[in-house]
């Protein structure tokens, strides 16, 4: 066991290494980040032929992601543009544990986004409890009565879910419980951000914020991941052990919960533990229209800005993550499933 | 197992929610002044704190106006970012020698007097600026200001250890600048420079804090105080930034005009509709960049006002006029003047915008009244006298397809303009609009839309406009230093962007040696009636010349909640008058 | 009784035992009885006729320019002065910020995007095709590459993806004509785009079908005789997991309408005047109350549209897999 997660680590690294490249290279075709840096008014050309040279930039590719990756501080740069290096460079490099600074802010890039990583997580996780405990539930609930009037329901509405562009979903929700409701009286819930700064981040303000963005996450996924469970309950539940529990007689219910249940849930563990990284991501579209602070905001806020750092930052945050999550779904399904044996 | 799974996802629940408690928030130690009790950040104050030590004021300082932004501030030092909202919340809590006042004039804060020839602050080569600062100013910490800290200031921006934004005007006019005394700052140019008044010292920083920074770390880039300004020179001073979430100042009462209002809450929303819904419901008393066709929801309460301020910004079309890359349709003076004659711009403006606040607009100083021509009007509407032109030009559409063509070296090109614009939706619409417009008179139209890090996009990276890939651009824009009128590195012909050139700000390939010979003058005239007699000779040049099309002017559209009394806006320093404001419950 | 002789055992006496009805016949049978498949085709079909057929009651008199117009031309019509009108006799479902009729919109719009929704499919599917035959039947290091490769592409965020794709080409394709109807390089470039952050996961299954194939006589015996990788690959190999490069490619339409959707609320989406559903979502954001109609109507044709796709996507699954055990 250990050696295999040795191994799987071991493998996980040089694929890091190649995605980190293809990342700094596609993100060349970006925009020029002095450009935007000057905000409403453009930067006059010497200050950006100043910053260019001060920030790196104007180094080929390789050079930049080599100082990403290693840093420069061992090196000379020149600061003052008289084309002689006198300054030894400042950055250590991705290695060393400095990630850079934000190009926009310069402020350090994992400074950031541990301010928001929370915020992100937050949201993410309840929604894939939400995700995870609804369609077990409804899954479970429509195996059991296969094509009956539930049954027919819930697969009717997961299509209609499934088939929602996600922003289309996220309006329509806010137009009917934040801005309808609140026209015609009802007790509505917020449109905007994670809490109410007047009243403070109280739990209570938290939830009530996180309903409408965990919903239109939630949704979309519920309805595919609910008929998965449908069929594979639908296949266990067909299997000659849950028959001969049943022969036995022990009762349905409990056949089901602690026979059929875990053994369906199996392949639903890898399809969940492969979804977590990508929370990470975090939503795009729900953050933005929801306003809610997460890394999915600060993703899509520093892209148009091509702020370099920021955003391989954020990718090889997601990276890692993917990484080390595949390998931990492979882990746990090892223990879930006695059948499989990693080596 | 899934009960193992269960309590290891409640356990996450349970973290992240802890995680986000206690981290995110940005709770500067605050150097609050002597006596008074800064109010706890979080709850809403609504009552004044007990005795204020401060003397000088009739009443406490009471109630909170809380003004929305649509972006968040990337940084508070304002040598790192030229972020509008940066810049306009620096207002609040570091100030600089002067304001400018809601009409552009300007009014002395830190320095006793604006500097003229006749009280000797302008001496009269007009290279040597004096200026005497009050003596009676301290920073939120107590420290008296001194010229020291401008020294400081200068110092910081030119050196090389430090990534500024920009370094304009120092590193090109300033030949140095000395602290004579305490209290007096002299400011040395190389050559007499016309725009000094708004463009040196609008901000100071404070020595005391940041030299022993600067000595450490070798620069200030990565300087805490940049995010977490603990010492301002201000009415206000910052107590708590909650990134993606809100900023909130509180009252210095110890500043030489202290406010009426308690605090300022600076709240960062996602998007405009988020800040309308804001406006609406009465959850911010400041909106800022609205849309005109928010006004009527906006005013239908009763208790919001819209006002426009005057920035400077004027939305237009450059018209490409490069020998090398323009399409030889552009370089016919007869087709631009059919251009702007066919586009019905009067129109445009009544029905997707407010005609009274945004009217078509006629050359690129409309916006600085003191260098307007007044004589000078919007080129009309005249579709009939357009075809005219064209016809003449040769255009005519010889194959039925409703586009005017021409033979041109052998192959018949059509007569079809590349209009690019950046992807604002109101752009978009007005070039919908436009294409239908001039279909009437033949020509046709290539709409393109760029997102904005590529528009403005240098020579070297492929930017439309710097290579000149098109044939009009749309796009509002402003002097860098305005008020002051100079806009000369858009217009002489040493700036074109090129390849030799890549950095050149001239996009539209624009050459005209008498414009070259007035730009130079102007930039050393100090006299304002000999100037204003230079932009007049330039503005009728440029007019002639149909290389610049004005759509419409472009305030910037405020909304100011009938709470809040004695809001003055100047297009320049938005919150100049903050310590008049006042609130009603 | 005559003796039963070979001669007198003609074929006609017995009954000739059925011709064992083909995958094709079958399949049919099996989705024919898949009612929600069908409820799913029948809304496609109408969709079709909709767009197809709409355009021919889409028309009215365009005040700025003073001509009576009809068919795309009329949707292209901006009135300034009938701006964000809600819906009425003149316009059905109303007109938009500069006052284009929506009805005709959404049908000129539903061309393209259903455009874009097929072509960006195809892309997908003989990419990833390409990339899964190729990685399972090479084997080795041409499939440790592949695989890392598309590992990769899965692991990087889509959205990056999409902006970078959208940078990279945008712009500098030329306009060009297709049934008679003008359309901006744009297009091609999300078609490719939406195609080319897809091919993943098909990849995924191809390689995993012809993994399981290569190993089959038929295809041993193929070799044996001499045929050739391509003819192996493109004949034997690929024909056999068309029950999933079926599915997927339906399904793939779905996800590419949906993807256009998101691109163009994003801004990335379709230039210039042309309409899309999708890009008629983006500019609508501002109005979610004022103005309801201008999102609800493209909006609902998305979502019945990826509903029928996805209903007949679902009944295909059934229809074509030989494992299937439901609904027999």
């Amino acid at each position: 066991m250990t050696n295999y997660i040795l191994r799987r680590l071991a493998q996980a690294i040089p694929q890091l290494f190649i995605i980190s490249i293809i990342l700094f290279v596609l993100m060349q075709a970006f925009g020029d980040p002095i450009a935007t840096l000057g905000g409403r008014v453009p930067p006059r050309p010497e200050d950006k032929e100043r910053l260019r040279r001060q920030l790196g930039l104007d180094q080929p590719v390789y050079k930049q992601y080599f100082t990403w990756l290693v840093g420069n501080d061992w090196q000379k740069i020149d600061m003052d543009g008289d084309g002689v290096p006198e300054t030894y460079g400042k950055r250590h490099g991705v290695l060393r544990g400095d990630w850079g600074n934000s190009l926009v802010t310069r402020q350090p890039v994992l400074r950031m986004i541990g301010e928001r990583l929370p915020n992100t997580l937050l949201l993410m996780v309840t929604a894939e409890i939400v995700i995870i405990i609804v369609s077990l539930a409804l899954g479970l609930y429509s195996a059991l009565r296969p094509y009956s009037t539930f049954d027919n329901l819930v697969t009717g509405l997961s299509f209609v879910g499934y088939s929602m562009p996600v922003f289309w979903l996220a309006l329509m929700l806010m137009y009917i419980f934040a801005v309808n409701f609140r026209r015609w009286g009802l007790p509505y819930l917020p449109t905007v951000g994670m809490y109410d700064p007047q009243v403070g981040k109280t739990p209570w303000e938290l939830i009530k914020h996180m309903v409408l963005p965990v919903t239109t996450l939630a949704v979309i996924s519920i309805a595919g991941y609910s008929r998965f469970v449908r069929s594979s309950v639908l296949e266990v539940l067909s299997q000659d052990y849950i028959r001969t529990a049943r022969a036995k007689g022990l009762r349905a219910m409990f056949v089901v919960l602690r026979h059929a249940l875990p053994n369906a849930a199996l392949p639903f563990i890898t399809l969940i533990g492969l979804d977590i990284p990508f929370l990470l991501a975090g939503a795009v579209v729900t953050e933005r229209i929801f306003a809610w602070p997460g890394t999915g905001r600060l993703f899509i806020d520093h892209t148009e800005r091509a702020d370099f750092p920021m955003l391989m930052g954020i990718l090889m945050l997601i990276s890692i993550a993917v990484v080390v999550f595949q390998l931990i779904t492979d882990v746990v399904y090892s223990f879930v499933d006695p059948r499989i044996r990693l080596e | 197992m899934k009960r193992n799974l269960y309590i290891l996802l409640s356990f996450l629940v349970l973290a992240s929610m802890l995680l986000t408690a206690c981290g995110g928030s940005n709770v500067p130690a605050t150097e609050a002044p002597a006596a008074t009790e800064a109010p706890a950040a979080t709850q809403a104050p609504t009552e004044a704190p007990a005795a204020t030590e401060a003397p000088t004021q009739a009443a406490a300082p009471k109630g909170t106006v809380t003004i929305t932004f649509v972006q968040e501030p990337d940084n508070l030092n304002p040598m790192y970012t030229s972020m509008y909202f940066s810049q306009i919340t620096r207002e609040l809590w570091l100030k600089g020698l002067w304001n400018f006042d809601e009409n552009a004039k300007p009014v002395p804060v830190l320095a006793k007097e604006i500097p003229t020839v006749e009280n000797g602050g302008l001496s009269a080569d007009g290279k040597t600026i004096t200026i005497k600062l009050r003596d009676d100013i301290t920073w939120s910490d107590g420290e008296p200001v001194t010229a020291d800290d401008f020294v400081f200031t200068y110092n910081m921006i030119m050196s090389d250890k430090n990534t500024p934004q920009g370094r304009y005007p120092y590193d090109e006019y300033v030949a140095s600048v000395e602290a004579k005394d305490p209290t007096t700052l002299v400011v040395n140019f190389k050559d007499p420079f016309a725009a000094w008044l708004t463009s040196i010292f609008y901000w100071v920083l404070p020595k005391h804090i940041l030299q022993p920074v600067f000595d450490t770390d070798g620069s200030l880039d990565n300087a805490e105080w940049n995010r977490n300004p603990t010492v301002g020179v201000g009415p206000f001073v910052l107590s708590e930034w909650e990134t993606g979430s809100h900023l909130a100042f509180t009252a210095n009462p110890n500043w030489i005009d202290p406010p009426k209002i308690e605090q300022v809450f600076i709240r960062i929303v996602p998007d405009d509709a988020a800040q309308e819904a804001a406006i609406i419901a009465g959850d911010t008393d400041i909106g800022v960049f609205l849309s005109s066709d928010q006004i009527q929801k906006l005013e239908a309460g009763g208790n919001v006002k819209v006002v426009p301020v005057a920035s400077g910004y004027d939305e237009a079309w450059f018209l490409n006029v490069n020998p090398k890359t323009a399409s030889p349709a552009m370089l016919d003076l007869n087709v631009r003047k059919a251009i702007a004659l066919a586009t019905d711009r009067f129109t445009i403006v009544k029905n997707l915008l407010v005609e009274d606040i945004n009217p078509v607009n006629v050359t690129y100083w409309d916006n600085s009244p003191p260098y307007q021509t007044d004589s000078l009007t919007p080129y009309p509407y005249d579709p009939e006298q357009a075809k005219q032109l064209l016809d003449t030009a040769g255009w005519k559409d010889s194959d039925g397809d409703g586009i005017r063509d021409k033979v041109i070296d052998g192959k018949k090109v059509d007569l079809k303009l590349r209009y690019i614009t950046n992807d604002r939706e109101l752009r978009k619409n007005v070039q919908a609009v436009v294409q239908q417009q001039w279909s009437l008179v033949g020509i046709g139209a290539d709409l393109v839309n760029y997102s904005s890090d590529v528009y403005w996009n240098g020579y070297n990276d492929g930017g439309p406009q710097a290579q000149g890939l098109y044939d009009i651009a749309e796009y509002s824009s402003v002097q860098s230093a305005f008020p002051d009128p100079d806009a000369s590195s858009g217009w002489t012909c040493d700036q074109i962007a090129s390849a030799d050139k890549p950095d050149g700000a001239n996009w539209q390939g624009y050459c005209n040696p008498a414009i070259d010979d007035l730009m130079k003058q102007q930039a050393t005239t100090l006299d304002p009636t000999a100037r204003r007699d230079l932009y007049n000779q330039i503005e009728q040049i440029l007019y002639d010349d149909y290389v610049y099309i004005g759509m419409w002017k472009d305030p910037d559209l405020w909304s100011i909640n009938s709470r809040v009394k004695n809001v003055k806006l100047s297009g320049v320093f938005p919150f100049w008058n903050v310590t008049q404001w006042e609130v009603s419950e | 009784m005559a003796a039963i002789t070979p001669e007198t055992l003609s074929t006609d006496v017995i009954a000739k035992p059925s011709a064992p009805l083909s995958p094709l016949v079958l399949g049919i049978r099996r989705f024919r009885r898949h009612r929600m498949a069908m409820i799913g085709l029948g809304l496609l079909i109408l969709l079709m006729l909709y767009i197809s057929f709409g355009g021919l009651f889409a028309r009215g008199y365009c005040t700025p320019i003073d001509k009576n117009l009809s068919g795309e031309p009329w949707s292209d019509c901006n009135d300034l002065s009938l701006k964000l009108k809600p819906p009425s006799a003149s316009h059905i479902f109303g007109t938009d910020v500069v006052g284009r009729d929506i009805f005709a919109r959404t049908i000129y719009g539903g061309q393209i995007s259903l455009m874009i929704g097929v072509s960006a499919a195809i892309v997908e599917v003989v990419l990833g095709a390409l990339v899964g035959a190729l990685a399972a039947y090479y084997g080795g290091w041409v499939d440790s590459i592949l695989m890392r490769f598309t590992e990769a592409m899965l692991t990087i965020p889509n959205l990056f993806l999409l902006i970078i794709g959208a940078r990279f080409f945008g712009g500098g394709l030329p306009d060009f004509k297709l049934f008679g109807r003008e359309l901006t390089g744009s297009v091609v470039v999300i078609i490719l785009i939406i195609g080319a952050t897809s091919w993943m996961y098909l990849a995924r299954i191809v390689r995993a079908n012809v993994l399981s194939l290569r190993e089959r006589d038929y295809v041993s015996a193929a070799r044996a005789l001499g045929a050739s990788d391509s003819r192996l690959i493109l004949t034997h190999l690929l024909p056999n997991t068309t029950a999933p490069l079926i599915v997927s490619a339906t399904l793939g339409v779905a996800n590419a309408i949906l993807a256009e959707a998101y691109v163009s609320f994003l801004g990335l989406g379709v230039q210039g005047s042309t309409a899309t559903w999708g890009n008629m979502l983006d500019g609508a954001y501002r109005y979610l109350d004022t103005a309801p109609w201008l999102w609800f109507f493209p909006g609902t044709l998305i979502l019945l549209t990826v509903l029928g796709i996805n209903f007949v996507g679902d009944g295909l699954r059934d229809a074509l897999d030989p494992y299937s055990t439901r609904h027999l």
